[in-house]
C-alpha cells in the first residue's frame, strides 16, 4: 500500500500523539486520583504500543 | 574612553508572545484589531486581483491574466487532478481559495508596513482548518454513509476483539482531534516562529544602534540578517500554504477512496 | 531569566530524533530516486523507522509537560 508520503507522514505523527495523549492522560488522571506513581508510565507505554499497532495495521501490513 | 566604544545600554527587552497582542483599532472593541483588518485586506486584495485578471480574458493573455491563470492551473493540476483523481473538479474552487487565502495572509508577514502574518494567531489557522475538516468528513459520510464510515474508523479488521477496547479510542482521537490539530498547529507554529525570528533580529539591530560606536556598526549585520531572513521567510510562507492545501487535498482523496 | 528546565530537556531530546528522521528520509529519497519501482517496498520500512524515531521525541515532549 504505497500511499502518498506526506499523508503517511502526518498521519503517523497524529497516531503517535493521540496514543500518548489518550493513554498517558488516562494514566496521569489515575495517578492523580488514586495517589499512585506508576500508572503514568504504564499509560505511556500502553499508548505508544497502541500507536505502533495502529500504524502497523494502517501503513505497514499488506 | 573604552566604555564609550563598546558601551551597551542595559534593558534590552527580548521579543515575546506579548508582541503578538494588538490594541483595538476602534474604541474598546476587542473584535477589531490588526489581524482582523489584515484578513479583510487579504480578501479584498486577492478578490480584486483575480477579478481583474479574469475580467478581460483573451486568447492571447495579458501579463495579469497570465499570472492569475498560472496560479490557478498549478492548483488545479498539481493539487486537484494529481491528488484527488477523477472527481477533482468539484474541489478545485475550495482548494484554490484555501491556498490563496493562506498565502496572502502569510505573505503579509514580510510586506513593509503591514508586517504581521495573520496566521500566527492560533485562531485563524483553526478557523481555516474547520473548513477542510468539515469538508473531508462530509465527503466521506456522503460517499460511504454514516454507519459504514464510523465502522471503518472504529473497527479495523484483523485484530482480536478485546484489543478494540485499547485501539478504538486512539483511532477516534486521531481522526476527530489530532489530525486537524496537527494541520493547524504546523501552520501556526511556522508563522509564529518566523515572525519571532524576524523580531529578534530587527529589535536587536535597533537596540545595538542605541549603544556604543562599535556596537552601532554591528547593528548593520543584524539588519542585513533580518533582510536575508525575510526572503527565507517568503519561502517558508509559500511552502506552508502549499502544504496545508496539499494535505487538505490528500485528506479529501482519502475520504473519497474506497477503503481507508 | 525565568522558565523551566524541562523545556531545555525537551530541546536536547529532539536532537537525536531530528537527526534520525533526517537520515531515514535521506536514505529513502535516494533509494526511490535510484530505483523508483522499489518505492512500495521502501515506504513501509522508512515510515516504520520514522515512527520509532519520532516516538522518542514525543516521549520527551510528554515528559517535559508531566514531570515537575
Amino acid at each position: 500500500m504505497a500511499m502518498n508520503d506526506d499523508a503517511a507522514f502526518w498521519s503517523i505523527l497524529a497516531y503517535l500523539i493521540s496514543g500518548l495523549v489518550f493513554w498517558g492522560g488516562a494514566g496521569a488522571l489515575g495517578d492523580h486520583f488514586l495517589g499512585t506513581h506508576f500508572l503514568l508510565i504504564v499509560g505511556l507505554v500502553l499508548g505508544i504500543g497502541s500507536s505502533f499497532w495502529l500504524i502497523w495495521l494502517r501503513f505497514l501490513k499488506s | 574612553m573604552r566604555g564609550l566604544w563598546i558601551q551597551a545600554n542595559p534593558g534590552f527587552v527580548p521579543p515575546s508572545s506579548a508582541d503578538f497582542d494588538f490594541q483595538p483599532i476602534f474604541g474598546d472593541s476587542i473584535l477589531f484589531t490588526k489581524p482582523v483588518l489584515l484578513v479583510f485586506l487579504s480578501v479584498i486584495l486577492a478578490g480584486s486581483f483575480f477579478t481583474l485578471s479574469a475580467r478581460k480574458a483573451a486568447i492571447v493573455p495579458s501579463k495579469l491574466q497570465f499570472a492569475g491563470e498560472s496560479i490557478y492551473t498549478f492548483i488545479r493540476n498539481e493539487l486537484g487532478r494529481d491528488v484527488i483523481g477523477p472527481e477533482f473538479m468539484r474541489f478545485v474552487p475550495f482548494l484554490f481559495s484555501l491556498f490563496i487565502f493562506i498565502l496572502t495572509n502569510n505573505v503579509f508577514g514580510i510586506v513593509p508596513l503591514l508586517q504581521f502574518p495573520t496566521m500566527s494567531h492560533i485562531g485563524f489557522p483553526i478557523g481555516v482548518t474547520i473548513f477542510s475538516y468539515v469538508t473531508y468528513h462530509y465527503v466521506a459520510i456522503k460517499k460511504h454513509g454514516l454507519g459504514k464510515y464510523v465502522k471503518d474508523i472504529c473497527f479495523m479488521p484483523g485484530i482480536p476483539k478485546p484489543v478494540y477496547l485499547i485501539l478504538t479510542p486512539v483511532e477516534l482521537l486521531t481522526y476527530l482531534v489530532t489530525r486537524p490539530l496537527t494541520l493547524s498547529m504546523r501552520l501556526f507554529a511556522n508563522m509564529f516562529a518566523g515572525h519571532l525570528l524576524l523580531l529578534v533580529f530587527t529589535l536587536g539591530g535597533e537596540y545595538l544602534l542605541t549603544s556604543g560606536l562599535i556596537l552601532k556598526f554591528l547593528s548593520l549585520f543584524s539588519f542585513s540578517f533580518a533582510i536575508g531572513l525575510s526572503f527565507f521567510e517568503l519561502g517558508i510562507q509559500a511552502l506552508q500554504a502549499y502544504i496545508f492545501t496539499l494535505l487538505t487535498a490528500l485528506y479529501i482523496a482519502g475520504a473519497l477512496a474506497d477503503e481507508h | 531569566m525565568t522558565g523551566t528546565l524541562a523545556i531545555v530537556g525537551f530541546g536536547l531530546s529532539t536532537i537525536g530524533p531530528g537527526t534520525a528522521t533526517g537520515l531515514i528520509f535521506a536514505a529513502y529519497i535516494s533509494g526511490v530516486a535510484r530505483q523508483p519501482e522499489a518505492r512500495s517496498i521502501l515506504q513501509p520500512i522508512a515510515f516504520l523507522g520514522f515512527a520509532l524515531a519520532e516516538a522518542l521525541a514525543l516521549f520527551g515532549l510528554v515528559l517535559a509537560f508531566v514531570l515537575k
